[in-house]
């Protein structure tokens, strides 16, 4: 892959094409910008940033998703339909769902698996954050830092660049293809294991594109960590799942930076949602009421020791291990190197792969409490069930990692405003929006389409 | 899902072994439990009775670029798919190359990530050359989990087919034009 490098005119010529922009900065320090929402069904957002004499009065992140819906929707069904209901949430990663959920409902009920079936939920795993990631980081995130309206753009002058990252996304594709049945919505996941076995002929012909996107994910990472990064230190609080051996995806415990540990079952003892009168969706914060940061940077940050090898020497290179813990502009850096682990570690498994002697093991439906928790591409995911007598689900909770992130991103965008003031009017508008996807891809592709409008602070 | 109509059998040995031309890649966008959202799909269930010879119906969910890449080299696609920014139930076939513009009212749901102009573009860029085709979508109004087609748009349906079928039938036509040079 290429060396590739900002445009000439980069930042501020690109926004022409891609909104309309009505960002308002006057000279006497004050600015407002106000995103509206689009119609998607995973992540509606708008923001709404006002500041005013330097002093930010408003700085809000709607987000229109419908998680009481599903946790209505999956009332009366069996775990196995819920697992399949559950991977409609979204499109990008359907995986987390699936996972979160057949993790609580066998922990609840009592069900041990096969230790074949486990590695392959990995590697299934493993196939959602390549995608994931490589989505994000060439043609969400990579964009913005190049001076590019979008990945459309980028690719007419950075052609290698962006077929690096297809290439990237369609190695995690064909992970989820196979295993999970299915790109988009994979349906093989029940509880007690798979539908159906795999052949290590099967899995082994994984291993050739794999192997070719190890390569371009460790340049991915060369790349990024040279971009040209706006300076930035938040002060929150990181929360990730932590595993004594592995690096977090399946299953952990829930840490934070300033010393939480505690069960994954138990994410209610230290958080809870809240509903907040501009946004449709739950907001999530620990019970003493202050926001918390997931994704790449916090796993990075408190299990940075378990990367695989590769992913952990790529990192070491990068000499960011330290700005990524506090700036979320170099998120693009920690996804890169997770890319690095995830494709590592799928190779892991799959050279180490035994069929499973009983990949749907058989269980008997009756009631439980189910909680889990695991780490989708952008966070912490955790979902709570309460099976009735019948083994149906009375209640749900699913908590997807955007909600979590809401007012962590709400903090950031508060303190890193007044920073943008000395700006042109699109440079500033382009720094906010580039802040707000660094952090998660369904709000990042949502910004992506969003029309700005003025509102001038009087 | 997908359905292929081969050539019926020619009196000739060398064409009759030979499996038929794609002409036309007919991609059905969408999710039938998504309410409006299966307009697509439902218009699939009627077409993939009666595809004519060298189409093909794939039913990809959501648009991806390798969707696009998929398509064989001299054949043409048909994106069917629901489109917000019509008026529920309206039928619009538009040429491919009319959606890449930006500030194009029509916008296709299926697409997650990417807007559709960039999945048509940046799989224009990495085969090196336009895409021929049309996308044909219908107005719709409801994405609700779990629900039917809105009345609107359920009666749409056989307007959004026959759309589906000119489009069809004009692209095969081009596809064998040029196809005999």
């Amino acid at each position: 892959m290429p060396t590739v490098g900002p445009r000439a005119s980069a930042p501020t010529d690109r926004s022409p094409e891609m909104h309309d922009t009505d960002t308002t900065v006057t000279s006497n320090g004050d600015l407002a910008v106000d995103i509206a929402g689009l119609t998607r069904v995973e992540g509606e957002g708008s923001l709404r940033l006002k500041v005013k004499d330097g002093v930010v009065e408003q700085a809000r992140l709607e987000i229109f998703e419908a998680p009481r819906y599903f946790e209505r929707l999956v009332v009366g069904r069996t775990p196995d339909e819920v697992i399949d209901i559950v991977a409609r949430i979204c499109g990008i990663c359907p995986v987390a769902y699936q996972m979160t959920a057949v993790h609580a409902f066998e922990h609840g009920l009592g069900i041990e698996i096969d230790p074949a079936v486990r590695a392959l939920r990995r590697l299934l795993y493993c196939g959602e954050w390549i995608e994931s990631h490589a989505l994000h980081v060439y043609l969400l995130h990579l964009p913005d830092f190049l001076g590019y309206a979008s990945a459309l753009e980028l690719a007419r002058d950075e052609r290698v660049t962006v077929e690096a990252g297809l290439s990237l996304k369609k190695a995690g594709n064909r992970i989820v293809e196979l295993i999970g049945g299915r790109a988009i919505h994979p349906v093989s996941v029940q509880v007690g294991g798979f539908s159906r076995s795999f052949r290590r002929s099967e899995i082994a012909v994984l291993r050739e594109p794999l192997t070719a996107a190890l390569e371009v994910a460790l340049q991915t990472v060369e790349l990024v960590a040279g971009l040209d990064t706006p300076r930035f230190e938040r002060a929150g609080r990181l929360v990730a799942l932590r595993h004594p051996s592995e690096y977090p995806m399946n299953e952990g415990r829930i840490v934070s930076s300033d010393g939480l540990d505690l069960a994954s079952t138990d994410w209610r003892h230290e958080f809870s949602e809240q509903q907040v009168g501009w946004s449709n969706a739950l907001q999530s914060r620990d019970h003493a009421g202050r926001p918390y940061l997931l994704g790449p940077m916090a796993r990075i940050t408190l299990s940075g020791e378990h990367l695989h090898p590769t992913a952990a020497s790529a990192l070491a290179r990068t000499g960011l291990a330290g700005e990524i813990a506090v700036n979320p502009y170099r998120s693009i850096v920690a996804r890169a190197v997770e890319l690095v682990d995830a494709t590592a570690e799928a190779l892991d498994l799959i050279e180490a792969y035994e069929p499973p002697a009983d990949p749907g093991r058989p269980w008997t439906p009756g009631p439980a409490s189910a909680a889990w928790a695991t780490e989708a591409p952008r966070g912490l995911i955790f979902h709570a069930y309460e099976l009735d007598d019948r083994g149906l689900v009375a209640h749900a909770q699913i908590v997807p990692p955007t909600s979590q992130n809401q007012a962590a991103i709400e903090a950031d965008l508060a303190a890193f405003a007044p920073s943008v003031l000395h700006l042109p009017r699109e440079a500033a508008t382009l720094r906010i929006e580039q802040l707000i996807r660094s952090y998660d891809p369904c709000i990042s592709c949502a910004t992506h389409f969003l029309d700005l409008s003025v509102e001038a602070v009087r | 899902m997908t359905s292929q109509r081969a050539d019926a059998p020619r009196a000739d040995a060398e064409t009759a072994s030979r499996p038929s031309p794609l002409l036309v890649d007919v991609l059905i966008c969408g999710s039938p439990d998504r309410g409006d959202d299966g307009a697509a799909p439902a218009a699939a269930r009627i077409l993939g009775a009666e595809l004519p010879n060298g189409v093909r119906l794939r039913i990809v969910g959501q648009l991806d670029i390798d969707d696009l890449l998929d398509i064989p080299t001299g054949a043409a696609v048909v994106v069917v798919d629901a489109a917000t920014g019509l008026r529920p139930g309206r039928v619009v076939s538009l040429p491919l190359d009319r959606l890449s513009v930006s500030g194009q009212p029509v916008r296709p749901r299926s697409s997650h990530a990417l807007a559709f102009p960039e999945v048509v573009g940046l799989a224009e860029l990495i085969r090196g050359h336009p895409i021929r085709g049309r996308i044909v979508a219908v107005g719709a109004v409801d994405f609700a989990l779990g629900g039917a087609l809105s009345e609107r748009v359920g009666a749409a349906i056989p307007a959004l087919v026959e759309a589906v079928r000119v489009a069809i039938e004009q692209l095969r036509t081009d596809s064998r034009a040029r196809a005999q040079g």
